[in-house]
């Protein structure tokens, strides 16, 4: 790009731009790495390896840059999203909305994490996935079964998705944009 | 780096390294946005600490190592240079380091940068556990051939690490580690690192370090060092593949054709060449060809580990070692002091085996005496003492004392480990040594060095007579002034022992008496011990007088064991009897055993309503005690490579397997009911030992039952033996019932070798049974799978013949010390019996004493074993008889005589306890 586009951006992120940083977190398979992927690259792939420990992305949307710490969803990962969710703007937890049988471990990992006093007063932004498949919860399911109606202190949104049809990103964006400072 | 420059300040120092300081800094880490140089100046910090030896708890390093994780997000390559280095030295004690695999593969894939490539791998070696090392065996394999050197070198370094955990992955590396060997360096200039530092790593194992980034040019060819590293490794095993290895990188008679360009490397293969050469005399003449060429190569470092190597060699031709010596020669007159040092040092353990030919170089080795590197001139002078004749010990033994201050304990005790060995060689000289050591003795200096000179002056004591009296007030003066328990302890035996014999025995009594007064509690009790010993030993009845009222002044003594010692030595002078069995007795209880029983006997709570009965414990001269726990002498290992002294390790001497067995048999739950073990064999080999399948036999006898242990080796490395079992016939009438066989389930070369009982019923245990056994070794065989490691389905029934088992009279024997002339007249109202036997076979008598001692498996006692004439001797022998009833000692004296028309006439007598042991030791030699 032209040398004055860069710097009219450069002044433009001096005076309007804003930051987050974001932890994603949730059971494994359940779509955060490919999260990440579409929003930062807008690339949907079928094939994503497991992701081993941690990923961290710089993603810069319009004036809003975004710090994303991608986490590992496997069980023996669980025991440090907090340590990487402590301090950071927002906490996107992703669930598979249409694999209903895992609905009761998220929602016990998504307490667990809730419950540190580290964590208090964090906005939390919970994500159903894979909502362009057939059979999938709706919302207001996800709200029941995630018992998030009982999470008390901070700001929660619960919105259906999905990473392949790209569907309600754009609402997602919207929130994290005005989550942002 | 900002603390380096804070240094200086000592205590400015301590607090900005403190760690607390450090881990309450780490919130650094999550600023936001992060700075690299504060970040980076902080993990330095951590590392620095790491190095000069502070640790971290598990939670201090896992806060640590997770607070560094959150740096991945920042792209300046020095902080994530810095990044990876914590992370290697955390990864050791923080938990749940495997969160960062992702983030460092990331940084190790080939569109990386080449800046963090080499860091990351050397990092994830740490970091993943040894399940996931297939997964990135791709990665690896790419890496190690890589075209950059330290991409490469961190891959083969990392495979190095990872080998011990995931051998069977890492060996598939193997083709790649061959190239990486080979590899033609792009930018290759020469010009081979030979300078002189590259002496640091010369304690043996310069191959496995690998902390850091090693920013080496390429020209060095440092790859080549570490691909040879894990080439080995990989292949150590398989003494073939090293041997061709060797070959073919060692590039032809001449050394000329080798791809080595790195003298590392060339050290290495050196290194690798002369464990091969240990291993396998065969092909000593290739390798020492090989050797011969590298004295000539262009490097220092190459020549002095070839000359090295074979000055260490055994057997080594007198003209190849005069070469290596000539190579080591040059060295000594070299500007450097590393190259100095390490010749030296090697003329100086080489003058230990062949000081006639390091002689030869003694001109030069004379120059450095005045060395301004007293380490270069303690070697130097060593080498001397052992090379030099009796003239120049004076001269030399001056030059020493004058720098003795200057030196080291390290080198103080070398310097006094060679005046012991040249006190032996020349005992003329012992009044300038022995001047020498007691002026040294009163200098300041650690425990190591008092006790190698305390041990030097042990040893004149010992062998020159005529400067014992002089040692001997040299030591009391030491003690009069002494830190260490231990020696005062030591020199005060020493008195008790020696003292007595001196010509005035009453002037070691003050300084003895002394310690009663001033020293601690065990000084105390050991000087109560030796002022004993004087008034034990001496005729003077005056000094027995004035022993008794010392001693009596001891029973006031705060401390137990001082008071009861006193008491115990005052009751010995009352009746002088009991100080023949207590302070006069030659013989000793053979410890292990001892250990072992007693610990049977306190587990055993049934056994509490009996006494301890020590008759069955074989028992030991004090000569022999004393040579079973003598260290290796010193002067013989003066400088030499500690692995040469692992190598030397005794065999397990007879009494501690016995120990071992006795345990085994304990963890067997179908032999827990034959109560104690009187008694097992040495192992007898019932294969050759090249065989596919190698068998070797010990006798276990118990009250009323045989138990013969085979150890199976199944050597074959694809087939797994199962139902292992031998099977016994009994050859002739052997009074024995087969109880049963304990097969092995399954046995692999991996897990051998493996054990095989069978048990026998003696029928009448009062008898000794005897006979010889067919045995044959049964088992169905298994091919494995290589692909899965499973054995295959079908096997099929086989079996092995194994030669013959016998079981006689030294089965029921186990060898003990006596004095043999006290017990022979004691055992004179015992049994007895005499016959004489005509061994018309025996050639010498030295053949019959050994078939003898070997038939009865008794303890020949005082050298009777070794026969002084060729015509007439007398062989003393005495054990114990182990039996249902208890054990009984029995002594036997062999009267025999050799003319060369009869062969060997044996006139046999036996005295024992039991009757039953005197037949059994006649019949043994009848039958």
């Amino acid at each position: 790009m032209p040398w004055y586009t860069s710097l009219f951006q450069w002044f433009s992120g001096l005076f309007f731009s804003k930051t987050a940083d974001i932890s994603i977190v949730g059971l494994q398979a359940s779509g955060k790495t490919s999260f990440v992927n579409v929003i930062g690259s807008g690339q949907w792939s079928e094939e994503v390896v497991p992701t081993v420990g941690f990923n961290v992305r710089n993603v810069r949307k319009g004036n809003v840059t975004l710090k994303i710490w991608d986490i590992a969803g496997q069980p023996k990962f669980r025991s440090t999203w907090e340590r990487y969710c402590s301090g950071v703007d927002v906490i996107i937890f992703i669930v598979d909305s249409h694999d209903k049988e895992k609905f009761d471990a998220a929602q016990f990992e998504l307490h667990q994490l809730l419950s540190h006093q580290t964590l208090a007063a964090v906005p939390l932004l919970v994500l159903g996935n894979k909502n362009d498949l057939e059979d999938h919860a709706s919302v207001n399911e996800l709200i029941k079964a995630l018992e998030l109606d009982k999470i008390r202190n901070r700001a929660v949104s619960c919105y259906s998705c999905s990473m392949k049809s790209q569907h309600n990103l754009d609402i997602v964006l919207q929130w994290l944009t005005k989550h942002s400072h | 780096m900002a603390f380096a420059s804070k240094k200086d300040d000592e205590g400015l120092s301590a607090y900005y390294n403190n760690k607390t300081t450090v881990i309450q800094e780490a919130r650094v880490f999550n600023d936001s946005p992060i700075s690299p140089r504060k970040c980076r100046a902080l993990l330095t910090r951590v590392v620095h600490l790491l190095y000069i030896g502070e640790s971290f708890s598990t939670q201090e390093a896992t806060t640590l190592f997770f607070g560094t994780t959150k740096l991945f997000q920042h792209k300046d390559s020095a902080l994530r240079q810095m990044v990876y280095l914590a992370i290697k030295e955390l990864a050791g004690t923080a938990e749940d380091v495997i969160m960062v695999t992702s983030s460092i593969m990331k940084d190790m894939q080939p569109n990386s940068e080449v800046i963090y490539r080499p860091n990351s791998i050397r990092a994830l070696c740490r970091i993943i556990d040894p399940s996931m090392a297939q997964g990135v065996e791709r990665f690896f394999k790419a890496a190690i051939v890589d075209k950059t050197p330290s991409i490469s070198s961190a891959a083969l370094v990392s495979s190095y690490h990872l080998f011990p955990n995931a051998k069977d992955v890492v060996k598939r590396w193997a083709n790649e580690a061959q190239e990486a060997v080979n590899a033609k360096s792009s930018t290759s200039l020469f010009g081979s690192s030979t300078g002189g530092g590259y002496l640091s790593g010369w304690g043996g194992s310069a191959g496995q370090q690998s902390s850091g980034y090693q920013a080496v040019p390429s020209a060095s060819y440092i790859t080549q060092y570490h691909a040879l590293g894990l080439l080995y490794l990989i292949r150590q095993q398989d003494r073939m593949a090293v041997t061709k290895m060797i070959q073919q990188l060692g590039g032809g008679k001449t050394g000329a054709g080798t791809t080595l360009k790195n003298p590392m490397a060339l050290c290495m293969l050196i290194r690798y060449a002369a464990k091969v050469l240990e291993e396998d005399p065969n092909v000593q003449k290739q390798m020492l060809d090989l050797l011969d060429g590298w004295l000539k190569h262009k490097s220092d470092m190459v020549n002095l580990e070839a000359a090295r190597v074979i000055c260490e060699m055994k057997n080594v031709p007198t003209f190849q070692l005069m070469r290596a010596i000539g190579v080591l020669q040059l060295f000594l007159s070299s500007p450097k002091a590393t190259l100095r040092f390490a010749a030296t040092r090697t003329l100086a353990a080489l003058a230990v085996t062949h000081p006639s030919n390091v002689a030869s170089v003694n001109v030069d080795l004379e120059n450095l005496i005045s060395d301004s590197n007293r380490s270069v001139a303690t070697y130097a002078i060593t080498t001397l003492l052992k090379t030099g004749n009796e003239a120049s010990v004076d001269r030399l033994m001056k030059q020493i004392s004058g720098f003795m201050n200057d030196i080291s304990d390290e080198f103080k005790v070398i310097v006094v480990d060679a005046i012991r060995s040249l006190c032996l060689k020349f005992p003329d000289k012992h009044v300038s040594m022995l001047s020498f050591l007691s002026g040294v003795l009163r200098d300041e200096g650690g425990y190591d060095f008092k006790r190698a000179v305390v041990e030097a002056i042990f040893e004149m004591v010992k062998y020159i007579s005529a400067c014992r009296e002089q040692a001997l007030s040299h030591l009391c003066e030491f003690i009069e002034d002494c830190e260490f328990t231990k020696l005062s302890v030591r020199i005060l035996h020493l008195l008790g022992i020696e003292g007595p014999k001196a010509p005035q025995p009453t002037k070691y009594i003050r300084f003895i008496y002394n310690r009663v007064v001033l020293e601690n509690a065990t000084v105390r009790a050991a000087a109560v011990g030796s002022l004993a010993k004087f008034g034990l030993n001496s005729n003077d009845a005056g000094l027995k007088k004035s022993i008794d009222t010392l001693l009596n002044r001891c029973l006031d003594d705060v401390d137990d064991e001082v008071r009861d010692r006193a008491a115990m030595y005052l009751r010995l002078f009352r009746e002088s009897f009991l100080a023949d069995t207590y302070v006069k007795e030659e013989s000793v209880f053979s410890l292990d055993a001892l250990e072992s029983k007693l610990v049977s006997y306190v587990n055993d709570p049934s056994a509490s309503i009996v006494p301890f009965d020590a008759s069955s414990i074989p028992k030991i001269s004090r000569a022999q005690a004393a040579a079973e726990v003598a260290r290796p002498s010193s002067l013989e290992t003066v400088g030499v490579p500690a692995k040469k002294e692992a190598a030397a390790t005794p065999q397990l001497s007879a009494v501690e397997a016995q120990s071992a067995y006795i345990q085994q048999l304990k963890e067997v739950p179908e032999l827990a009911t034959y109560g104690e073990v009187l008694g097992s064999s040495k192992p007898a080999q019932l294969t050759e030992s090249e065989t596919e399948y190698q068998v070797s036999c010990v006798k276990h006898t118990f009250a009323e039952h045989i138990v013969f242990q085979f150890n199976v080796s199944n050597t074959i490395p694809d087939t797994v033996l199962e139902q292992v079992a031998v099977v016994m016939q009994p050859l002739t009438e052997s009074n024995l019932t087969e109880d049963f066989i304990i097969p092995l389930p399954s046995l692999s070369s991996t897990t051998s070798p493996g054990i095989v009982y069978v048990s026998f019923t003696r029928d009448s245990p009062e008898e000794y049974a005897s006979g010889s056994f067919q045995c044959v070794l049964k088992f169905i065989s298994k091919e494995v799978d290589p692909a899965t490691g499973e054995p295959e389905e079908d096997g099929y029934e086989d079996e092995y013949q194994l030669e013959e088992v016998e079981l006689g009279a030294g089965d029921y024997i186990i060898p003990t010390y006596v004095t043999f002339s006290s017990e022979w007249d004691r055992l004179r109202g015992g049994a007895s019996a005499t016959e004489t036997f005509s061994l018309s076979a025996m050639e010498s008598l030295k053949a019959a004493c050994d078939s003898i001692i070997e038939i009865l498996n008794m303890q020949a006692l005082g050298g009777t074993e070794d026969p002084s004439s060729t015509s007439v001797h007398t062989l003393q022998l005495a054990g114990l008889v182990v039996g249902a009833g208890g054990a009984g000692k029995a002594l036997v004296r062999c009267r025999m005589t050799y003319s060369k028309a009869q062969g060997v006439t044996l006139e046999l007598s036996v005295r024992a306890e039991k009757e039953e042991a005197c037949s059994l030791v006649v019949s043994a030699i009848g039958g």
